[in-house]
C-alpha cells in the first residue's frame, strides 16, 4: 500500500522544556529522524514519557520545537493547506462535553468551512463509520470511554484527511473498544490513509502498523518493519504431550536442546540441522509432538530489546 | 486634544493601509472571519448550556425587581434609586461576569485541552483568539440585554404605579438608562479583552486577580492621574503614569451618576469614549494574538 512518496518528514527534531526551576531543560526529544511514506501505517511507541505525545504536538504546531523541522506534504505546519489535509485524534478524546456527537461533527465539519448540507451529510456518515448512529444525541460527558474515542476519530475524519495523526487510540479502552478501535483503523488503512500512531499497546501496533520506531528518552532507538525489527526466528519451539519428568531430563539433556518446560522443548536457531532427530528422541520417549514452530519474537520481545540494548549503551557512554 | 488628534490621525492611516493592501489580507480575512464565527458560536452555545451563567442573571433580575419594594420612598427619590441601583447593579453584575466569563475561555480550553482538536484543523492561532472574544461578547451583550430589558419594565411599572399617586415626580429617565447601559456594556468589552490578553499569559487564578485590580484602578483613572500630577517623588509620577496610560479609562463609560441625577448627558464624550476604547483594544487583542501564538499548548 504504501509509496515512496514521503508524506510527513522529521528532520533533527529536538525538544528541549525550560522552567525556571530547570534551566538547563528537560530534552523530551533529542534529534528525532523519521520519514513516514504516503499509504503506510507508522508507529511510534515507547514508554511513558519517552517523547511520543511530545513528537506528536510539535508536528501539529501545538509546541514549537527547539530545534529541527517537521513538515508534512513538503510543508510547515504553520501553512494551513497542510491542516486541511490531516486528521488528528487527540489522546482521552478532549472535546466540548456539554455537545452531543451531532453537534460536534458540525462544528468541526464547520471549521472547514463545509456548506449546512454537507456537515449534515458528514455527521451521517461519520457517525455511520464510528457506530455511533444510535448514540448521536448522547451528550458527550455522559458518553462511555468508548464512544468518545469513536466520536473523537469521526471529528478526525471531517475533512476526509490524507494522513490521521492518532494519539494513543486505545487507552483506556476495554478490550471489546479496543477491537473495535482496531478494526477502524485497520479500515482507515485499507481506504488508503497514511496514519501515524503513538500507542504503548504493542499488540495492537502489531496488528495494525507497517513499520514502528521505538521512542525512549526522546530519541529513536529503533526502526523499522516488524519483519526487520524481529530478525530472523532465533528459536524453535515443539509442543509434546505425554513427555513424563524423567524423560523430559533425557531430551533435555540433547546437545540441541535449549531447555524443556511443561512439555515445551525448545532448540536455539542454530540446531535446526538437529530437529529430526530431536522429534524422533521426543517419539522414543514416549512423547507425541503437537505442534512445531519457529515463532519470531513479538513486538513486545523487540521493545524490550531496544531499551535495554540504548540503556547499555548509555551507561557504556558514561562511563 | 493632542491625543484625540493623534488617534484620528492613526486612525486614518490604519484605515488607508488596510485598503491599500486589501488584496493581501483579504484572502486570509476570507477565510478568518467563518473561523471566528464558528468558535464564537461555539462559545456562546457551551456558556447556554453552562446553567451558571443563567443562575448569576436570574439573581440581578431577583434584585432588579425587589428593588421596586421601596414605597416608603417619594416618587422622585424612588424612581433616583432604582435607576441608581439598577444601574449599579447591570455594571456590577456586568462586570463580574466579564470577569470570571474572560478569565476562563482561554485557560479553560487549554485545561480541558479542547482546543487541541480545534488547532490541529485550519483555525489560526488568532482565529481561535478572536472567536473566544467574539464569543464572549455577544454572551456578555445577551445578559446586558436581559438585565437592562429588566430595569426599563421595572421603571415603567413603577411610573405607572405611581403616576395616579399625588403630587408624583417619578421620571423612569429612560433613554438616558438605556445610554448608561449600553456604555456600560462598552467598559466590559474593553475589560473582557484586556481579560484575554492577561489569561494568554497567565494562570486563571493570576488573571482573576488582575482584572479586579484593573477594573479598580480603570474606574479611578481621574484620580489616578490626579495623584500622578501632584507627585513629588519622580518614580511614583512615572508609575501613576504608566498605570494611567496603559490601563483603559473605564470611568470614562460610567454615567450612573449622571442619569440618576438626572443631569444632562454628554453623548459626544460617549461617542469619543468608545472610539478610544475601541482603538485600545483593538491593541489589546492583536497583543493577545501574538502571545497565544507564541504559547505551547
Amino acid at each position: 500500500m504504501a509509496n515512496d512518496e514521503i508524506v510527513l518528514s522529521i528532520e533533527g527534531l529536538t525538544k528541549v522544556y525550560r522552567s525556571l526551576f530547570t534551566p538547563i531543560g528537560i530534552k523530551a526529544v533529542d534529534n528525532l529522524n523519521l520519514s513516514v511514506y504516503r499509504g503506510e501505517t507508522y508507529s511510534i511507541v515507547g514508554p511513558n514519557g519517552s517523547g511520543k505525545t511530545t513528537t506528536l504536538k510539535i508536528i501539529l504546531g501545538l509546541i514549537y520545537p527547539t530545534a529541527g523541522t517537521a513538515t508534512i506534504f513538503g510543508k510547515g505546519i504553520a501553512d494551513l493547506s497542510v491542516r486541511e489535509r490531516i486528521g488528528f485524534l487527540p489522546e482521552d478524546a478532549y472535546l466540548y462535553d456539554v455537545f452531543n456527537g451531532e453537534e460536534l461533527i458540525d462544528f468541526y465539519a464547520g471549521l472547514f468551512g463545509f456548506s449546512k448540507r454537507r456537515r449534515r451529510e458528514l455527521t451521517d456518515e461519520l457517525l455511520s463509520l464510528v457506530g455511533m448512529q444510535a448514540n448521536r444525541k448522547v451528550p458527550f460527558r455522559e458518553c462511555s470511554k468508548g464512544m468518545r474515542q469513536r466520536l473523537a476519530l469521526a471529528q478526525a475524519l471531517v475533512n476526509d484527511p490524507e494522513m490521521l495523526i492518532l494519539d494513543e487510540p486505545t487507552s483506556g479502552l476495554d478490550p471489546a473498544g479496543r477491537h473495535q478501535m482496531t478494526e477502524l483503523i485497520l479500515e482507515l488503512k485499507r481506504r488508503g490513509k497514511t496514519i501515524l500512531l503513538c500507542s504503548h499497546f504493542l499488540a495492537e501496533v502489531e496488528e495494525v502498523c507497517d513499520r514502528v520506531g521505538i521512542m525512549y528518552r526522546g530519541r529513536l532507538v529503533s526502526e523499522g518493519s516488524l519483519k526487520e525489527l524481529a530478525g530472523e526466528p532465533d528459536e524453535i519451539v515443539i509442543t509434546t504431550e505425554g513427555l513424563d519428568s524423567g524423560k523430559a531430563v533425557e531430551i533435555a539433556a540433547l546437545a540441541a536442546v535449549r531447555n524443556v518446560d511443561d512439555g515445551v522443548v525448545r532448540l536455539g536457531k542454530e540446531s535446526a540441522g538437529d530437529l529430526w532427530s530431536t522429534l524422533e528422541a521426543i517419539n522414543r520417549a514416549g512423547g507425541r509432538v503437537v505442534e512445531v514452530l519457529r515463532p519470531r519474537p513479538t513486538l513486545q520481545d523487540v521493545f524490550v530489546r531496544a531499551i535495554r540494548q540504548d540503556a547499555e549503551e548509555t551507561v557504556e557512554e558514561v562511563q | 486634544m493632542t491625543a484625540q488628534l493623534a488617534f484620528l490621525i492613526g486612525l486614518v492611516v490604519a484605515i488607508v493601509a488596510l485598503a491599500l493592501t486589501r488584496k493581501q489580507w483579504g484572502p486570509a480575512a476570507g477565510h478568518a472571519i467563518p473561523s471566528i464565527w464558528r468558535i464564537a458560536k461555539i462559545t456562546v452555545a457551551e456558556a447556554r448550556r453552562r446553567r451558571v451563567i443563567q443562575a448569576v442573571v436570574i439573581l440581578v433580575v431577583v434584585i432588579l425587581v425587589s428593588m421596586t419594594f421601596f414605597s416608603y420612598l417619594s416618587p422622585h427619590e424612588q424612581s433616583r434609586m432604582l435607576i441608581s441601583g439598577g444601574l449599579s447593579a447591570i455594571t456590577v453584575f456586568g462586570i463580574l461576569l466579564a470577569i470570571f466569563i474572560a478569565a476562563f475561555l482561554i485557560p479553560q480550553e487549554l485545561e480541558s485541552r479542547t482546543v487541541y482538536a480545534i488547532l490541529a484543523k485550519p483555525v489560526r492561532r488568532f482565529e481561535f483568539v478572536l472567536g473566544k472574544y467574539v464569543g464572549a461578547l455577544i454572551i456578555l451583550a445577551a445578559i446586558v440585554v436581559v438585565m437592562t430589558v429588566v430595569l426599563v419594565g421595572v421603571l415603567l411599572i413603577q411610573d405607572q404605579l405611581v403616576q395616579d399617586l399625588p403630587d408624583s415626580a417619578f421620571n423612569p429617565n429612560l433613554e438616558a438608562v438605556i445610554f448608561a447601559a449600553v456604555m456600560n456594556y462598552f467598559a466590559v468589552a474593553i475589560l473582557t479583552g484586556l481579560i484575554i490578553l492577561i489569561s494568554t499569559v497567565a494562570s486563571t487564578t493570576m488573571t482573576v486577580i488582575s482584572a479586579f485590580i484593573i477594573w479598580a484602578v480603570g474606574s479611578l483613572q481621574s484620580t489616578i492621574h490626579d495623584l500622578a500630577e501632584h507627585a513629588d517623588i519622580a518614580v511614583t509620577k512615572l508609575l501613576l503614569l504608566v498605570v494611567y496610560n496603559v490601563l483603559p479609562k473605564l470611568e470614562n463609560f460610567d454615567y450612573r451618576h449622571e442619569v440618576s441625577n438626572y443631569m444632562p448627558i454628554n453623548v459626544g464624550s460617549g461617542i469619543e469614549a468608545i472610539v478610544q476604547g475601541a482603538g485600545y483594544t483593538i491593541v489589546v487583542l492583536i497583543l493577545a494574538s501574538i502571545f497565544f501564538n507564541d504559547r505551547q499548548v
